[in-house]
Order: C-alpha cells, then structure tokens, then sequence
C-alpha cells in the first residue's frame, strides 16, 4: 500500500509554494456503480489516487420496514424481515422469530430447531459464496463468480424444495416451522454435504494461494482490533482481526449447543484474513451441516401458540443471533395488542460500514473496492 | 527444505499454473446452463407461485385478506337465501388482488382453512411477464379461476 | 501445395501470375481475408472460450453454435449513433482510433507466414522482408500508445484523460521489457529480419524457447501488458472508476479501439510465435519428417492459437494488478532480469564460438 510511485503531497511544511501544492479533488463514488453491492454512495476527498477522506451516504434503499413492522401482527411480519438481508433471510427470520418467541414465552420444538439450525446453516454456506463472487469479481478475477453461483443454485434448490421460495423465503413462525421436511429433502441435502468439500479447495486452489490476490489482499484495509470493538462490529469483520466473538459460542441458540463447530480467527485483520476466515467458516458450516442431518429427530414441528398472539404490555426484548454478516438483533417493545409497539433492527452491515472511512485512508481507489468487498454490506440491510 | 521450496515455488509460478490448471480442467466439464425456452426448468412441488382461486370451496372467511402482509386483497360478500336450498349462505362478489404488490410470500394460503386450500400458491406458474401494464394491474375473480395453471396440491400430496 | 501453385501459375501465364501475387494483393487479402475476420472471431472465440472455463455455454443463439455472433456485433456497433462530445477536439477524436488499430495492422506486413520463394510454390510468404524487422515492430508498437493518449485528451473528460494517460503508462513502462526480451533471440540469430531469424532456427536446429526461457516469459508478460488485458487491465476495467480512455467512443469508432486491442494481441502472438516457437517451422523435423507434410501457415497458424488461447486463459484466471504494483513489476522485476538474460546470452554465446581466449 506504501508504494514509492504516489507520494502524498499535502501541506506537510512545504509551505504554500504554488508548485508544491496539490489540490484535492471531491470524488462521487456514486449510487450507481458495479462495485458498492447496492445504492451505497461514498463521498470521497481524493488527492491523485490517494483516500484522504470518505463519506458515506446511505438511505437510497430505506423502504420503512421498522414501521411496517408496527402495522401488522408479529406472525406476518416475517416476510419483511426476509427483504432486510434479502441474501441471507433465513437468519433474519430466525432473529426476529426468536426474538418474538423470547416475548411470548415460547418453548420450540427440538426437531423445528434443528431444521432452523438446518436453513441457517445452508444459508450461511449460500451468503459466502455470494461474497466470494462478488469480491472476487471486484478485484478483477471472473471465474470463482460462476463456480460459485453454480453451487449456490444447488443451496437454493434445496431451499425451494422446503419452503416455495429461493430467496426471500418465509421459512420460519413464532413457535416452530409451518412445513415438515418434504420426502427426500435430507437425502438430497446430504449429496450437497458430501460434495461441497471439494469445491471450496477449488475456490481456494484458484485464490488463495495465487500471487496477484495476495497482492491485492494482504495489508489491505488492517482493522486494529481495539477500532473494532469500539466501533461494534461483529462477525467476521471482528474475527478477521483476533477478536473470538461468535455467538452461536458464546450465548448459544437453538440447536447449537449439541454440535461441535470450531470459529475461526484472523491474525493481521487485513482483507486477507477475513477471506480466510469466511472460507474456513463455510467447511465448519458444512461440518455443523452434517452433525445435524445425523442427529435430526422426529416430533412435532410446531409449539402450541395461542389462537391470537399478544404480547404482554410494556414486555421488551432483544435477541441476537449470529448471521452470515454479523450479529444481527431484534428489539421488540410489545404493547399488549397483536401489533408491536416498537421494533428496531440492530443490522450487521449498517454497523460494519462505519468501518470504511476509517478503513480506506490513506488507501488507493482501487484498494476501497476490497475494502468494500471485505466489509460484506448488503444494502437492504443497512438502509431497511 | 521449506525455504527452498518456498523459494522455488516463487520463482516457478506454480500458485498461477495451479489457478489455470483449475479453469482449464473446468472448460470439460458438463455445463450447467438450462436453454430456455426449449428446456423450461420445473420448480418444486411447493414452489409459491402465481396465486390461483376456487369459488366454490371458499368459505368466504376472509381470513386470506386480513393475513395478507401488505393488505392487497380485496374481498366483497353478501348473504342471500339459496332459492333451491332455502338456507343462507355466502356470495362472493369481489375478489380482487392486486398482482402489482403481491410478494407471493404465501401467507393467504398458509390461513385459508379450507381442505383443500380455496386460495394456493403451488400453482408453479412464474412467467407472469406481460406487454401491457395493465393486463396485470388487478386479477379479478374470474380471472382467478380460469388462470391456466396446474391444479392445487394438498398437504397430503406434498409431505 | 507446390503443385497446385505450378498449375495455377500455368493456367494465369506468368506475368498475371506474379502481379496476382504481388505484395499489393497480398495486403489487400490479409486484411480482408485474414486479419479482419480473425480479428471479429477472436472476439468470439473469447466469450466462447471464456464461457467454457467458466462453467457456462458462450453465445450459441445466433447461427449454429453461435458463428454468426462477430457479424451480428458489427452490425450492431455500424448503425449504433456515432456521438461526437460538444467540448472535444473534433479532429482528434477522429484520429485516435486510427492511431491504434494502425500501426497494428501494419506491423503484419513484416511477419512471415511461410518461407521464401522458392520451398512453398513460388511465392514469398510474407508481404515484405524488411531486413531491420525486429526493430520496425518495436517503432510501430510505440506509435500505438500516442492514440491512447490523444484518445483520452480529445473526450474532454478527465476521467478519460486520466485512463489514457495511466493506460499510456503502463504500455511506455512495458516497452522496455518487451524490447529488451526480444534482444536475446536476435543475439542467437544474429539478424534482424524475421525470415533470417525463423531461417537461423532451421539451421541451428533448435527454436529460440529452449535456450531463451527467460525471455520468452518477459515476453509474453509484457505482451499481454501491452495490449491492456487481464491481469494488466486496470484502465479498461470496469468495477473501477473511470472507465478508461474509451468512454466517450460509441459506434463504430469503439468498435475500432476494441479492435486495435485484439489486433495487438494477434501481433504479440504472431512475433512470440516467429520468435521463439519457429514461426512456420515443423516441430521435430528430423524425428518426424512425415509432419513436413503439412505446410508452414498451417503451423504458424496453430502456434499463434496456442498463444491466444493463452491470452484468454488468462483473464479467465487471474485477479487484477493495482496499478503501483503493476508498474513495480515493469521496473523492479522484468528489466533487471531482461537484462540479466541479455548478459548471459552474450557469455553463453561466447563461450561457444571459443572467444575467451
């Protein structure tokens, strides 16, 4: 990144001399631009190819969701919460039905759980491929973007198999699942279990190991471990640089505490790191993929709710769940009626992009397109 | 030993013949691309598709109206006396959806409490394109019954 | 293939014979009948090519597999508006696309296809023989980056300009390498003109890839950094900001810059190919003279592809450059070693001719 060619000038004791000044210019990385994955608009203060400063301006995707959510009653808001992260929905959907559950008080089934840790998972596995297409795509290499994709079609797939939908699924209700595991499902998970190993090795045989991507990749964007914490970044931003903060770990949900996992941890915290982090995190989805699909039970899929949900008066709570992207949170305020009072939405990638200004200074223009790529930002979510 | 490996491997390129190495193995195998439109992809059984009604099971309980997460059905009914059976019963006057808003998230159906559904998704219709706006702007009742679709599975038939 | 230039020679009468030969005609059938076509299925032969690599069928909707895609393209690009900015400076904006697929289209009147007169029918094969060929390629291939510039200084905008002038850049820096890897073959030979160098692999037996490995890999490199392509394409790439000195081109004067690029990559390939490979030569031909039977373009033809596909394999495969590092490659890495190999040819060479004493 220090490279001897693009010497920053500025006013560093040269004094106003008319040839030794340099003018810095006002950049619009705007709202429409294949790299920024959505509407994200960055104001930038460029001296030549240098990052002085960035700005971000969001908002181009705000559709009100944290109102809509006040008008309708909890059990049909689920559809809302899959067009916050509309790349991952199975998590958003698990965090606001737990969080929902956590209000009500109630008790899910052991066998609706493991089909949720089920959905997380393969959800997990299908937000990372996407991430790899699309960084990888970025910094210049095309072929990752279709093997991916091709792998993703088979995670989608199975989705579409259980619950109508390939993306914005609708898969989850406040006290269990609506559908049972369609016949044939698990078998046909298991053949993408068993054969998702080896496409990571080609995923990591054409990037991890090549010379160009670790040019690109290794010093880029050093996120300094305390910065993080500050900041509130979560997944595997934080893991990228040390930090061992997982909560499927550390404040367990669902199923996982009856399967072993283990997190991976970054050591520099730069783009390459957290690239590694996320592709050993897609082989411990896998492994946690497998341990569920032998040990699913049978049972009933739904817990007993009542006829007309309502919550107690004044009850708030929030719940926490780690998605693909980061922890993602519900806050709920119930009123006593069906309708919620309140509900806000702690958003990973909202959280995260407070990173990039901090992140890209003093960074080249071509290095805040990794920098993007690495933060994983999904702009439904950051704007909802 | 390591070094030298290391050494050589810089020197030999061996990380950029492995990445083509990859995509050169690739360009044999078996493509995965579906050529529409003389191969049509089939969704699955559940696939929430293009809504469908039928008339005659709906109990007219409007429940698919108030479950609805954007409020686009529209539903109108009135009770008259049945001349031949003298009993009263229930006349559906409007049903109306609007197709322009509707997520197909399948939540109408989930509450219809008719067996089988009155109102269903796995109609595993998705080519909805049209060249005029308005063609698809509302779908009436009539409309609705005559969508040429596949018939309605049960949960039976599905599970 | 003798004979059959013998009976045509005889049906003509000789002097049709050789005024239907004469250089004029032979430009006017390589471009129209070779480079032009070749240049059009390049372009498809990539996406194609590409798509394979990529788990995807290329384009196959337009003619049977997709042939008739190039024309369907030129079509496109010949009824497209041709948009000429307010601010720009009118003849400039004209000139540039010129000045790139030119000097493109010209560096193949020096680079020989089949031997002399004489072993293949009685025709050269080859436009003219220059006998400073070598060095008429490296001129040419530098009056190629003045269109860039001028390119990206006439749209009036400074994101063009900028492109231009990094793209501009980054083929100066290039150059150097790409001349200096030329030099070791040339040492071996002993002459510019390319005939004389493809001769000199004949008589000495080898071709210049086995004792100038090093070279031919600065060659190629440089090669495909010249011509703007992956993993050198940080002007031209699109998920970047600007989007190179092409922007404000659309219609058939794009359609030229898009050309000049391939046309590049078809001289690169066809000198690494006469310099390195043996142009036209037949690979072992004491071991297997039965292959002489094939004739020489044939093989010239075959090799070049080989470097083609190379070039597509390449952008299939590797990630970007940023541009610092790209230039630090140039600099820091290929000249040193071009001239290392330069140094170690000359003592290698007289070693052998026995001048240490």
């Amino acid at each position: 990144m220090t490279s001897p060619f693009v010497q920053p000038f500025g006013d560093e004791g040269l004094g106003d001399n008319l040839l030794n000044r340099s003018e810095e210019m006002e950049l619009n990385f705007g709202p429409q631009h294949p790299s920024t994955h959505g509407v994200l608009r960055l104001k930038l203060k460029v001296d030549g190819e240098r990052i002085i400063d960035c700005y971000p301006i969001i908002g181009y995707l705000h559709r009100g969701t944290e109102k809509l959510f006040e008008l309708h009653p909890y059990f049909q808001n689920v559809p809302h919460t899959d067009r916050m992260d509309y790349v991952a929905a199975a998590t958003n959907n698990l965090a606001y039905v737990g969080a929902v559950e956590k209000l009500m008080g109630l008790v899910v089934p052991p066998r609706a759980s493991y089909i949720r840790v089920l959905l997380c998972e393969l959800q997990r596995i299908s937000s990372h491929l996407l991430w790899l297409a699309t960084h990888a795509i970025d910094i210049g290499a095309m072929t990752p973007f279709f093997y991916t994709f091709r792998e993703r079609e088979l995670i989608l797939d199975l989705f579409e198999e259980y619950c109508g939908a390939r993306l914005t699924l609708n898969c989850m209700r406040p006290g269990g699942m609506p559908h049972d595991l369609p016949v044939g499902w698990i078998e046909k998970c298991r053949v993408f279990v068993d054969g998702f190993l080896p496409r990571i090795d080609e995923y990591e045989g054409l990037l991890t190991e090549n010379r160009i991507w670790k040019k690109r990749t290794v010093g880029v964007g050093v996120l300094d471990p305390q910065v993080a914490i500050d900041y509130g970044i979560t997944g595997p931003m934080l893991r990228g640089s040390g930090i061992d903060w997982d909560m499927r770990k550390t404040m367990p949900y669902e199923v996982y505490r009856e399967v072993q996992f283990d997190v991976p941890l970054g050591k520099n915290g730069d783009t390459y790191d957290r690239y590694l982090v996320r592709m050993e995190e897609m082989r411990q989805s896998n492994r946690i993929l497998r341990q569920c699909l032998d040990q699913i039970p049978e049972g009933p899929i739904m817990a007993k709710r009542p006829r007309v949900m309502k919550a107690v008066k004044d009850g708030e709570v929030y719940h926490g769940i780690e998605g693909p992207k980061g922890e993602i949170g519900f806050y709920i305020v119930g009123d006593g009626t069906p309708n919620p009072y309140r509900c806000h939405v702690r958003a990973p990638s909202f959280i995260n992009l407070q990173s990039v200004p901090e992140l890209c200074k003093g960074a080249l223009i071509a290095d805040l397109v990794a920098i993007i790529g690495t933060t994983d930002i999904v702009l439904g979510e950051v704007d909802r | 030993m390591s070094a030298i490996k290391k050494f050589a491997d810089k020197i030999m390129l061996l990380d950029l013949f492995a990445g083509l190495g990859i995509t050169f193995k690739n360009m044999f195998k078996k493509k995965v691309t579906v050529q529409y439109p003389e191969e049509r992809w089939e969704p699955a059984h559940r696939f929430r598709g293009m809504f469908r009604l039928d008339e005659d099971r709906c109990i007219k309980c409007t429940i698919c109206a108030r479950d609805c997460p954007i409020d686009i059905i529209y539903i109108d009914w009135h009770q008259e006396v049945n001349p031949e059976t003298s009993k009263k019963e229930k006349l559906l006057d409007r049903f109306d959806i609007d197709v322009q808003r509707c997520m197909f998230c399948g939540l109408c159906e989930e509450g219809c409490p008719t067996e089988p559904k009155s109102i269903w998704l796995t109609t595993k219709t998705y080519e909805l394109a049209s060249y005029d706006r308005w063609d698809n702007l509302y779908v009436d009742m009539d409309e609705l019954q005559e969508w040429k679709t596949r018939p309605a599975y049960t949960d039976e038939e599905i599970a | 293939m003798a004979g059959l230039l013998e009976s045509v020679r005889h049906t003509l009468g000789d002097t049709l014979f050789y005024w239907a030969f004469s250089p004029a005609i032979k430009i006017v059938l390589l471009l129209f009948v070779g480079l032009l076509p070749l240049i059009s299925y390049l372009t498809f032969a990539e996406r194609k090519v590409l798509g394979y690599m990529q788990a995807r069928l290329g384009p196959n909707r337009v003619g049977p597999w997709g042939l008739l895609q190039p024309i369907a393209d030129v079509m496109k690009l010949l009824v497209k508006e041709d948009t000429l900015p307010i601010q720009a400076v009118k003849w400039a904006f004209i000139l540039a696309p010129g000045l790139v697929v030119g000097p493109a289209l010209i560096i193949f009147s020096v680079i020989p296809i089949g031997p002399r007169e004489g072993e293949l029918g009685h025709v050269n094969w080859f436009i003219t023989d220059v006998n400073t060929g070598l060095l008429f390629i490296v001129a040419l291939a530098t009056i190629g980056v003045y269109g860039l510039i001028i390119g990206g200084w006439a749209s009036n905008n400074k994101f063009s300009l900028m492109g231009g002038l990094r793209s501009a850049a980054q083929m100066i820096s290039y150059e150097v390498p790409q001349g200096l890897a030329l030099v070791g073959p040339l040492m071996l030979a002993g002459t510019l003109s390319l005939v004389g160098i493809v001769e000199a692999q004949r008589d000495q037996h080898v071709w210049y890839i086995l004792p100038q490995i090093v070279a031919f890999f600065i060659y190629l490199v440089a090669g495909v950094a010249e011509s703007n392509r992956n993993p050198f394409d940080l002007p031209e790439a699109e998920s970047e900001l600007v989007a190179g000195f092409h922007t404000e081109y659309s219609g058939m004067r794009f359609a030229l810059f898009f050309l000049g690029e391939y046309a590049n990559m078809i001289v690169v390939s066809a000198v690494a190919t006469t310099l390195f490979l043996g142009g036209w030569l037949p690979p072992f031909p004491h071991l297997l003279p039965g292959l002489a039977v094939i004739p020489g373009p044939i093989w010239f033809a075959l090799k070049a592809f080989v470097f083609l596909f190379a070039y597509i394999w390449f952008r299939g495969t590797f990630p970007r450059y940023r541009f610092d590092q790209l230039m630090d490659l140039g600099w820091k890495w290929m000249i040193p070693l071009a001239l290392l190999n330069i140094f170690f040819t000359g003592l290698i060479k007289l070693w052998v001719s026995g001048g240490f004493h």
